[in-house]
């Protein structure tokens, strides 16, 4: 089987949160959204380029929704460009590549103009998009029918939000089972999510030290796939925290309790499990019989 | 013993038509009644949700194999032992998939008596190699119930009361060789509220029907290879707990593996153990090849036994060590999604693609989400309900789990 026959489809999430975008701008107004996406287009058009059967799609991660930027409805994934306003470019660029920017540049801009943040939801939708982007891929595994090798490489910007924690979860074990990697870069705070989704996935965590230099990190890091990977030096991996907080104060603990039934964990044994409300059974310390002392026989 | 009306039998019932299934349209081609038939097939799965019931999350359970003479009947290819053991390998990997924090351990009969194949544990690639090892293994004899299942019997009574007790067994005799009186020990595993369950591969056997009923199991028996690997996923799933199961809160560690050569200073709480390597403690006893030294693993934190894997129970101090990702595999049992209602494709000509994967909606009909009304086609539908456990377009609609 040649190397040619299989493959590759990598698929970018890039989260376009536009509350930390803004403030971005004014803290670094060298490195803006469209910087950024700058960076995300070389990197795509990079892996369009390693090899002709290559397959892409980005996703732009909103506070509202989760849209994708490239490829289009009505285009099957780069095959046929029924778009009649493409026009070549003039430099003689490759067509795909100019079309695919091109629309990607436009989407953008409509993305961000036409949807308004509301006062309560400021915070990225990015388990939504990741769940989007499995079952995104896992069509295209249906429709080519070949082997696939397939990954996800998630930009992210702002923080992390603790109620997607769940659908998190369940979004990084159904990766795992599909044998999806899930790659993490991460602009400005570090994310527990994200760094237990590469450990578990088995992709790699990077958190950039420079972000004017996105577009390196990039190629340099996560260009290579998975194959390639263990020849080459790469980032050390991270260390994970996987403790788990309790449900009472939110501290991590190393040791703690956790309910048979709905299983909540609690830092301190208490009597009623406070999700659950079941009562549980106080193991008593065992009630040990006295022996019968034998009297002597007094002579 | 027991007055509970049987079930009709299926050779009681009125004479059944099956050609009819079959139609042909005016071309005189099958083509639509097979495409009819491969969609049923693909939506055959029953999600049934249980609802506010609970669940038994911590699971014991020990596979009773039948390694009797009828095993080398080749009605499942290539026999039925190969067949059932490569069978049982997948049924184990999706059940550590499914339960992190359960066990398993395998028995096979034959001969009349009961051996154990493995003991009850929580990491599956040692039974996955016994597995492997027991396909060379001759079959003989009579298998025997009473003694294989007064083996679980002895290391279940033991298992805390939090935890569901059962038994699976794979029966594919029709005769039981048992020392003493079956029903006697039917009524002990009904007070030690141990669930037996059997999977018939020859035919119904009135025992077996009688210990599954008393015990509150279910009992089967397969029509051919892909029914048998149906009714082994269905016991994949945690079963609704008893009313007389106890709950207890369970200590438990939650701990992170150091990868070697981590510099300690930055975590406070570990000692100078982890940059030097150790022997784990679940290699002092293993047989198989390779020294059990390595340099990265889990230490236990009130003992420092260290082991290689989790979820395991500490040898030394009986802790219960897992990681925070084990007990959040089993949330989606907790919460299940709901199933998605079918609908025609015709109703919904505003919407021509999958919210889910942007692809053309070309099934002839399509699943609709109660909660958020997005259209998904039928792949995703499975993908879905089957992996993924939560609806992408609900996530979007509202921010809380």
């Amino acid at each position: 089987m040649s190397a040619e026959d299989e493959v590759s489809l990598l698929v970018i999430v890039v989260d376009v949160n536009p509350i930390w975008w803004g403030q971005q701008a004014n803290r670094e107004p060298q490195f803006t959204l469209s910087k950024c996406l700058d960076a995300v287009m070389v990197m795509g058009n990079s892996h369009l380029v390693m090899t002709r059967t290559n397959k892409l799609a980005i996703i732009a991660s909103h506070c509202q929704e989760s849209h994708f930027l490239y490829p289009c409805k009505l285009w099957k994934f780069g095959d046929g460009h029924g778009d009649e306003n493409a026009s070549t470019s003039g430099d003689g660029k490759y067509e795909l590549l100019s079309v695919a920017n091109d629309f990607i540049a436009e989407e953008i801009k409509n993305l961000m103009s036409r949807t308004e943040v509301k006062g309560n939801q400021t915070d990225t939708l990015l388990a939504g998009s990741l769940a989007k982007a499995l079952c995104c891929i896992l069509s295209i595994k249906m429709l080519t029918g070949q082997e696939m090798k397939s990954r996800i490489l998630v930009v992210k910007a702002a923080e992390d939000c603790a109620l997607q924690y769940m659908n998190f979860m369940n979004v990084i074990f159904a990766a795992q089972k599909q044998s999806i990697l899930i790659d993490a870069c991460v602009l400005d705070s570090d994310s527990g999510l994200l760094q237990q989704a590469c450990d578990i996935t088995g992709g790699l965590y990077l958190k950039i030290p420079q972000k004017i230099a996105l577009a390196q990190y990039l190629l340099w890091v996560f260009l290579p796939d998975s194959d390639q990977r263990s020849q080459l030096v790469l980032p050390p991996p991270v260390h994970v925290d996987y403790r788990a907080a309790c449900f009472c104060h939110r501290n991590l603990i190393e040791i703690g309790y956790v309910c048979s039934v709905c299983l909540s964990i609690f830092c301190n044994f208490s009597p009623i499990c406070t999700t659950c409300e079941t009562a549980f059974k106080i193991p008593l310390p065992q009630v040990v019989k006295s022996k019968k002392k034998k009297l002597k026989p007094s002579t | 013993m027991d007055e509970e009306p049987e079930r009709a039998k299926r050779w009681e019932g009125g004479y059944e038509r099956t050609w009819e299934i079959l139609k042909e349209d005016e071309s005189g081609s099958l083509k639509a009644t097979v495409e009819e038939i491969l969609f049923q097939a693909k939506r055959k799965r029953v999600f049934e949700s249980h609802g506010q019931v609970r669940l038994g999350m911590m699971r014991h359970l020990y596979v009773v194999i039948d390694t009797s003479r009828t095993m080398e009947d080749q009605d499942l290819k290539p026999n039925r032992l190969t067949s059932t053991l490569k069978l049982v390998e997948y049924f184990v990997e999706e059940y550590f998939d499914q339960n992190p924090i359960s066990q398993v351990g395998i028995i096979t009969t034959k001969n009349k008596r009961a051996e154990k194949l493995t003991d009850l544990a929580g990491n599956p690639k040692k039974h996955i190699d016994a597995l492997k090892k027991a396909k060379d293994s001759t079959c003989g004899g009579e298998p025997s119930l009473y003694n294989s299942l007064s083996l679980a019997m002895q290391t279940l009574k033991h298992m805390p009361g939090h935890s569901s007790r059962e038994v699976l067994i794979i029966f594919s005799s029709l005769t039981t060789c048992d020392p003493a009186n079956i029903y006697e020990l039917v009524k002990t595993l009904k007070a030690l509220k141990i669930r037996v369950s059997v999977i018939g591969l020859s035919a119904e056997v009135r025992v077996c029907t009688v210990l599954t009923r008393e015990t509150g199991g279910s009992y089967h028996v397969i029509l051919d290879e892909s029914h048998f690997r149906e009714l082994l996923m269905f016991h994949v799933k945690p079963p609704p707990a008893t009313s007389s199961s106890e709950c207890s809160l369970i200590r438990m560690v939650f701990l992170f593996s150091l990868p070697p050569g981590f510099p300690q200073h930055t975590i406070a709480s570990i000692s100078d153990q982890d940059a030097k390597p150790s022997f784990s403690q679940a290699h002092l006893d293993s047989t198989s090849g390779g020294p059990g030294l390595s340099m990265g693993g889990y230490f236990c934190p009130q003992c420092q036994a260290k082991y290689t894997e989790l979820p395991v129970e500490c040898k030394v101090c009986g802790l219960t060590l897992v990681s925070a990702p084990h007990l959040a595999r089993s949330f989606h049992h907790l919460f299940p999604l709901e199933a998605f209602q079918e609908s025609p494709l015709l109703l919904h000509h505003t919407e021509r693609f999958c919210e889910a994967c942007q692809g053309e909606l070309k099934d002839k009909s399509v699943f609709t989400c109660p909660s958020c009304n997005s259209v998904f086609c039928v792949e995703c539908d499975l993908f879905i309900h089957d992996t993924l456990h939560c609806c992408p377009s609900c996530i979007h609609s509202r921010s809380a789990p």
